[in-house]
């Protein structure tokens, strides 16, 4: 056999040391990208892009981090949001999950219902702040209340196209091996078929959450969206970007914790 | 050799139609499967082959004619369990959880699983596997897995629907022998649905041709030939001739 060495050879695969290389090329790029986005920030400041005072300096953000926090107000703005976060979550991903199995699973209610969900599903969650006012005032519920919805829609779709999309051969297996039964074919099937689809619902949703929860918030509750509007009343720009950059930071925990979850279930998968 | 044998599953002028279609798939079938016995059903493509397998297995009613299956069971059994040409393993379930897919519901304590999945996995060749996912093993020991999964129900009759078309041919000659020996270890019956005679022939005691639109049985002989069997042997070939020309 003819030894030539592996790169002179067109189709050699990259040598795990080139590997390891573009991974730390791909780093440095990437701080180098986020390096150049705060010049840029500190640019605006310096010649005023924007109207005087509304651009912080993004060197002081760390100093507006610390007042924030020293001043009892993060913490406690970070406990109120979650506290509607995680009800707004809760409620609407298993209303959704719950919703949604039904209307792929059983043709009376799906046909009863498509019409009304065609109605309801075009209005955006942030229309039903109005009613979230009158009937909860300004209170933790009426907060959840709109976020479950956005995440509402996200897993019903999510939960009643994954269940269609089960393939039908897996239901003539069930019968054939006596799990036929509603029951027994829900659990053995049904569930673990459209658990792929379920759980990137629920995921869209723990990011969906968020994009309603601060718009809820800046109506008055209490939370880091009301924060971010008192501090925008007096002109403290800088702890707004605190407030955005914490939200940002709990988004990605919340979402790397729930990828755990994911993969663990999915790991079935190639 | 047949006769002899206590009917263990029978059709008597058995019709189906599928819903919504205006034509008999199949009409008049009338063959009866003795105890223990290995019968192949051979047809043409989209003859109804697996629809009789359908219907014998109770996933569809027949809409005429009648079917006898075992309906009585001893405890921890199924009458009839299906090997499907697609092996229809279910990806989220580990080998070992496939194999006892057909376990649960039967009253057998887990214990009582656990052995029934352990002795099927050694009588496949795959005890080593069973912690795998399918996505992780090949084509021909899914097929075994599909096996294992019925065998595990110790059905009375097993009833395979082209359960080696998809793999290779070395693979499909390795799987074949492999069937045979367990057919000859466990006592069951099989109903095995293929269009390739040479396989029927050289498995099965008895062949069954389906013909026509609606179909109906044309051909029902018993193979001239003892087990164990050689590939190349004359009477096998003749025969296999025959059931040719009655396709
Ligand atoms: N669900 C169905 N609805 C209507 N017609 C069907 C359905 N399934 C099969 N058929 C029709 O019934 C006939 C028999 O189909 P079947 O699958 O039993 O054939 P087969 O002998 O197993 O064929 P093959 O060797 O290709 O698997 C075919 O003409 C097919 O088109
Ligand atoms: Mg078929």
């Amino acid at each position: 056999m003819v030894q030539r060495p592996a790169s002179a050879h067109p189709n050699a695969l990259p040598a795990p040391r080139r590997a390891g290389a573009t991974r730390l090329r791909r780093v440095l790029l990437g701080l180098l990208g986020v390096a150049a986005f705060i010049a840029l920030w500190k640019l605006a400041y310096v010649f005023n892009w924007a109207p005087r005072g509304t651009i912080p300096d993004p060197f002081v953000v760390p100093a507006a981090l610390w007042r924030e926090y020293s001043g009892g107000r993060l913490i406690p703005a970070i406990g109120s949001s979650l506290v509607h976060y995680v009800w707004g979550l809760g409620i609407g991903t298993l209303l959704g999950f719950g919703i949604g199995l039904l209307a792929a699973s059983l043709r009376v209610f799906d046909d009863a219902h498509y019409m009304l969900a065609r109605i309801l599903r075009p209005i955006p969650p942030l229309a039903w702040v109005v009613f979230a006012i009158a009937w909860f005032q300004v209170s933790h519920a009426g907060a959840a209340f709109v976020i479950s919805i956005g995440v509402f829609w996200v897993n019903y779709f999510a939960t009643a196209s994954g269940v269609r999309d089960v393939d039908p051969r897996y239901y003539e297996l069930a019968r054939a091996f006596g799990h036929g039964g509603f029951f027994k074919r829900i659990t053995s099937i049904t569930l673990p078929g459209a658990a792929p689809s379920i759980l990137s619902g629920v995921r869209t949703g723990v990011g969906q959450a968020w994009m309603t929860l601060i718009a809820a918030e800046l109506l008055g509750v209490p939370g880091m969206g009301q924060e971010m509007n008192s501090a925008a009343g007096v002109g403290a720009y800088d702890a707004v970007v605190v407030y955005m950059l914490a939200i940002s930071l709990i988004y990605t925990l919340s979402d790397g914790l729930f990828a755990l979850v994911e993969n663990r279930a999915l790991r079935w998968r190639p | 050799m047949t006769a002899r044998r206590k009917a263990l599953l029978t059709l008597d002028d058995v019709g189906y139609r599928y819903p919504g279609s205006d034509r008999l798939v199949f009409e008049g079938l009338d063959f009866s499967i003795g105890a223990g016995e290995f019968v192949a059903l051979v047809g043409g493509s989209g003859v109804g082959k697996s629809t009789v397998l359908r219907c014998v297995a109770g996933l569809i009613e027949p809409g005429v004619g009648r079917i006898d299956t075992p309906s009585r069971t001893d405890h921890g059994t199924r009458p009839s369990a299906v090997v499907f040409q697609d092996t229809r393993l279910l990806p989220w379930r580990s080998i070992r959880a496939n194999v006892g897919y057909g376990l649960s519901g039967l009253g057998l304590s887990r214990a009582k699983r656990d052995a029934r999945i352990d002795e099927v996995l050694e009588l496949i060749g795959m005890a080593e596997l069973g912690g795998r996912w399918p996505h992780e093993i090949s084509g021909g020991q899914a097929q075994r897995v599909g096996l294992a999964r019925a065998l595990a129900v110790r059905p009375h009759i097993l009833l395979m629907d082209e359960p080696f078309s998809a793999v290779d041919a070395l693979t499909r000659t390795r799987l074949q022998d492999e069937l045979l020996t367990i057919w000859q270890r466990l006592n069951m019956a099989v109903l095995f649905v293929t269009h390739d005679i040479a396989e029927a022939a050289y498995l099965a005691e008895r062949v069954c041709v389906m013909r026509g639109t609606p179909a109906r049985l044309v051909f029902d002989e018993a193979v001239p030939a003892p087990y164990p069997r050689e590939r190349d042997d004359q009477g096998l070939n003749a025969f296999a001739q025959r059931v040719a020309a009655a396709l």
